[in-house]
């Protein structure tokens, strides 16, 4: 090959069998990935993500992968850097891993992905799936309920991610775990299991009393006319559009419960009054808030992280009128 | 007695008071004036709840039957000047603008002041009246019956909380929240507790208070500075405060240290009747030993100048005799006679004469 010919030749060749033959290897992924939409970078639409381990266990014992959807995670962010802290757009479990790794600085998957109140660095703070969703409910729309509701991290909470399609074998997951398994079949798993999720619908307004009148105290002022089921469609009507709302709210009831809370979840909550005392003071609970303080600093809380500007805090006739003395 | 003498005299004293003083300073000060009364009540304030309404005021001024302020309560925008309690007004709630750390508008935080209750209050250490006490139900009571209006627990107080009657010409009392003790009796809440429409007092026993503070700022640190104001503040006080900004920007001081103030005056001030009981006996004692000392030397001092004047006498009569012997009666009586004149003191006339003679020069 003392021929510089020969060598350009060799050379296109093989790109053109490169080419060809990744496009063969490509070609039966794309119909798998047919369900879901191509995301603009090119990563995978639709992820599981293992919790890959050096030491994988013979059991294969591990916490149930998660499923990330890469595609409307990246519609809501451009800056791929949010997550991809380093810069480099590789999987987090390259340095994170559930041991953790010299490369992440020793900082295990389990943080990396669950991490609140990171402290905050010079610049490019990292932020975790969950920090930055404890941030989204700081939004106006979601700030009303979550000021005064913290999720449970309970099954409910953690099993919005830690999902993933019941077609996944024993042997998949080991391979998961491992790092080994193949990309296609990792996508395959993710798009099944995105596939089968469907937004919970909210219990319907019409189907709640319409108007509730507030009547317990009436002393000093006039019972007060709460309106329901208006309250539950505006809030329902913020949140139309919210992916994350959508996902997490996993219960026809989710959105009564900020109200009506510390009760199981249902479509016939308990009164306030069956808890909060309609006396002056709770001596067995000096803690829980009379029915009185309960009912303002429920509705209060609500309006001002709503920024609902109107009524104010003290225009008491806005919502009770006085009564004629 | 000379200066030497006098210096050293008071010298031995002050250091023999100055002990006696230490002695009674280290008996009674360096620990608290009041035990710390386990199942003592008191109030948590929580400025994340209080809306600023006024309610609390107003209730104070209708329990206590104090007069009504010549503004109405629900005029709310008197929060914004920086008022302090009073003899007519036993509690006020002020409003602090915060600064928004993202921009955008200030937050308004309502803070409220009545008398903190202190474990060991420095009005009752202060006071050498005994008009104030520490009551086992957590009340810091005042007794005016004895009072004498000195103030001293108006200077003491580090919440300038006491208020004094300045406009009672005859008998005017120091006044200041009572915790509603009257009511307490009854089995009541506070009549500020108990009208507050937000559930930012809560009142309870001290010990349940603090926990029910922790639980609260354990549960949303965002919320709240980790800090309950009141629980060492001054030695502790009953009627504490939480806050979603630091203590410090509600014009709460933050340097009263975990000591009682009392600490710092019990010693000076239990001196006091010390001082009172033994001072008196001790310069009495120097006084009458100094006066009987000059008695003693006065007496002295007559006793030889008698003696001196008895011997004079007889000189001069020895003299007189020995003229009348050489020269004859004659002479002897005219020496007499003037001898006589010599001794007597001198007229009224010759003493006027002389002042004025004085007054010329």
């Amino acid at each position: 090959m003392r021929n510089g010919k020969t060598l350009l030749r060799w050379m296109v060749m093989m790109a053109v069998v490169t080419v060809v033959s990744s496009g063969v290897i490509l070609a039966p992924k794309a119909t798998i990935a047919g369900t879901l939409e191509a995301t603009d970078s090119g990563a995978p639409s639709a992820m599981v993500l293992f919790p890959v381990t050096e030491k994988a266990n013979p059991a294969n014992a591990a916490m149930r992968p998660a499923v990330f959807n890469h595609l409307i995670h990246e519609k809501k962010i451009e800056d791929c850097q949010a997550c991809h802290h380093t810069g480099d757009q590789v999987a987090c479990s390259s340095c994170h891993t559930v041991e953790g790794k010299e490369e992440g600085k020793f900082i295990t998957l389990e943080r990396a992905m669950h991490a609140e109140n990171i402290a905050k660095r010079d610049k490019d703070t990292p932020s975790s799936c969950v920090s930055c969703h404890v941030e989204q409910l700081k939004k106006t729309e979601c700030a009303g309920c979550h000021s005064i509701i913290k999720p449970a991290r309970g099954q409910e909470y953690c099993g919005v991610c830690h999902d993933v399609a019941t077609t996944m074998t024993p042997q998949q997951l080991r391979q998961g775990i491992q790092g080994k398994l193949s990309s296609s079949d990792n996508e395959a798993l993710a798009e099944a299991t995105v596939a089968k999720r469907t937004p919970v619908p909210y219990i319907n307004p019409n189907s709640i009393p319409y108007n509730v009148t507030i009547d317990a105290l009436a002393d000093q002022y006039e019972p007060n006319t709460f309106t329901h089921a208006k309250h539950l469609d505006s809030l329902m009507k913020a949140i139309k559009d919210d992916k994350l709302a959508a996902a997490f709210h996993n219960n026809p009831a989710t959105l009564c419960a900020t109200c009506h809370h510390r009760s199981p979840l249902s479509a016939t909550p308990p009164k306030c009054g069956s808890c909060h005392t309609t006396a002056n003071y709770d001596a067995a609970n000096p803690d829980r808030p009379t029915l009185k303080a309960a009912y303002h600093l429920q509705c209060m809380g609500c309006h001002d992280s709503m920024k609902v500007s109107r009524p104010r805090n003290t225009d008491c006739t806005t919502c009770h009128k006085e009564r004629a003395k | 007695m000379n200066r030497r003498k006098f210096l050293t005299i008071l010298g031995s004293a002050g250091v023999v008071s100055a002990l006696g003083t230490a002695q009674v300073a280290k008996a009674s000060g360096g620990t608290t004036t009041y035990p710390y009364y386990e199942n003592s009540y008191g109030v948590l304030h929580d400025t994340t709840r209080c809306i600023g309404c006024r309610r609390c005021e107003k209730a104070c001024q209708q329990v206590n039957n104090l007069p009504m302020p010549a503004k109405p309560f629900n005029d709310l925008e008197v929060t914004a000047t920086k008022r302090r309690t009073t003899a007519d007004a036993w509690t006020v709630v002020n409003r602090y603008m915060i600064k928004n750390p993202e921009g955008g508008k200030d937050k308004p935080v309502f803070r409220k002041l009545q008398c903190y209750h202190c474990n060991d209050p420095a009005c009752a250490s202060a006071c050498f009246a005994k008009c104030f006490k520490k009551e086992p139900s957590g009340v810091v009571s005042y007794d005016g019956s004895q009072c004498v209006g000195c103030r001293y627990c108006m200077v003491a107080c580090p919440f300038y909380v006491p208020g004094f009657q300045y406009e009672e010409a005859w008998d005017p009392l120091v006044l200041k929240c009572t915790f509603c003790s009257p009511r307490l009796q009854k089995g009541q809440l506070p009549g500020c507790v108990e009208a507050c429409p937000m559930g930012a007092l809560t009142f309870g026993k001290r010990s349940d208070l603090i926990k029910i503070a922790r639980k609260r700022m354990d549960k949303e640190p965002a919320k709240y500075v980790d800090y309950l104001y009141g629980e060492y503040d001054a030695g502790g006080t009953a009627w504490m405060t939480l806050s979603g900004v630091p203590h410090a920007e509600l014009g709460m001081d933050m340097n009263l240290g975990n000591r009682p103030m009392g600490e710092l005056t019990a010693g000076a001030l239990g001196a006091v009747p010390m001082i009172i009981a033994f001072w008196p006996v001790l310069f009495g004692g120097v006084y009458g030993i100094t006066k009987c000392k000059e008695r003693l030397v006065k007496k002295e001092q007559e006793k030889a100048i008698a003696a001196a004047q008895a011997q004079t006498k007889q000189a001069l009569e020895a003299a007189v005799e020995n003229i009348e012997k050489t020269q004859g009666v004659e002479a002897a009586i005219q020496v007499r006679q003037a001898l006589k004149t010599a001794q007597q003191p001198p007229s009224d006339g010759s003493c006027c004469c002389s002042s004025k003679h004085g007054e010329g020069v």
